[in-house]
């Protein structure tokens, strides 16, 4: 399952993902945005697996800020932002 | 810490016959450690290419970025940078990539909005100079009334930070498109991608051979910032090198994102 978010003004945020048992299993966070430093990239990956796909965006966004440290930097993407393309993923499974 | 000035600094200028994008990616790691640990002097790198490539971001989809098949079909390699940002199409002489190499102290307390800016804007000042009004598109390109010239990355490693940009001289445009994928959701906010944005290489805004463009850009940092000569040291090159099999040739390395 393939969801994408340009957050405005910002970088295109595109996650992968299966679901298994109603939770998100292989969550892959991916795109043209800028993390620092580069290992954020699998904490928030890690953050999201096994979460109920019934997590609305607030609870995705929040879960994704609370596992990063203080120091980590996003350029071009948010927590909200991910939380979004998170969303559009499981709706494109709907869908289908 | 305590914010320096370029004029605090010693720069050198790196400007070594073509290399391999392996060995590029690999050199960007390379000195950007040297510099953040005080063993090289900041540093000014041109790169001159050996091979054509895609130059994929930190954090891209290998498989969602590029059609592998397609790059295999024109001979491109396929390589992931240290730095995130989008893809980026190479072929020798179509294109002006440079590399600086910063204590992070010269961008201390300046947002990655004004970071990014301020590393560029000798270039601004080079391309006015060859009579291009260009300026600065946050969030990291820099762009002129006929479009898009250039994208730049930054990526911060111990004490330093990279910054390095590719600027488009000329483009195949067709070969571009038939090799990096090109999604919608990304078309939908400013109706153009990084790499499909609405390019106006600086061939046909100056005129000028390649080579002539490179030559005015390094006479303008020299001029703002001063400037010496400098060669890679020996024990530069060994370690790049091998980090350029060990690493940024590996499968694994290429699909760290998959």
């Amino acid at each position: 399952m393939h969801g994408e978010y340009k957050m405005p003004g910002g970088k295109l945020v595109v996650i992968d993902l299966d679901v298994r048992d109603g939770r998100l299993a292989n969550v892959q966070l991916s795109g043209d945005f800028f993390l620092e430093p580069d290992s954020a990239l699998r904490t928030i990956d890690a953050a999201m697996e096994g979460l109920s796909t019934e997590t609305d965006e607030v609870g995705l966004a929040g879960t994704i800020r609370d596992a990063l440290a203080p120091d980590v930097m996003m350029y071009g993407i948010s927590p909200e932002a991910i939380a979004a393309a998170v969303r559009r993923a499981l709706q494109a499974e709907h869908a289908a | 810490m305590m914010r320096t000035g370029w004029r605090d600094h010693d720069w050198q200028l790196l400007h070594t016959a073509p290399q391999s994008p392996t060995l590029h990616m690999a050199l960007d790691e390379v000195l950007t450690h040297e510099v953040g640990i005080g063993h090289r002097p900041p540093t000014l790198r041109i790169w001159e290419w050996a091979a054509p490539a895609v130059v994929i971001g930190r954090f891209q989809s290998l498989r969602n970025e590029v059609d592998a098949e397609a790059a295999q079909r024109h001979g491109i390699e396929v390589v992931r940078r240290i730095s995130g940002g989008g893809a980026m199409f190479i072929e020798p002489g179509n294109t002006i990539t440079y590399s600086i190499y910063a204590p992070l102290s010269l961008i201390t307390g300046l947002s990655f909005q004004e970071a990014y800016a301020f590393m560029d804007a000798w270039v601004i000042e080079a391309l006015g100079e060859l009579g291009i009004r260009a300026w600065y598109q946050p969030l990291n390109d820099i762009t002129s009334e006929g479009g898009k010239i250039a994208g730049a990355a930054q990526a911060h490693r111990g004490g330093a930070v990279l910054h390095h940009v590719t600027m488009a001289y000329d483009i195949d445009a067709t070969k571009m498109l038939d090799v990096l994928r090109i999604g919608r959701e990304k078309l939908s906010d400013k109706g153009t991608t990084s790499a499909a944005k609405r390019v106006d290489p600086l061939r046909r805004q100056t005129g000028l051979p390649r080579e002539a463009v490179i030559q005015r850009m390094i006479d303008t940092f020299r001029r703002l910032h001063g400037l010496a000569h400098d060669d890679l040291r020996a024990d530069e090159l060994v370690r790049a090198e091998a980090l350029a099999r060990s690493k940024f040739g590996s499968v694994a390395w290429l699909n760290d994102v998959a």
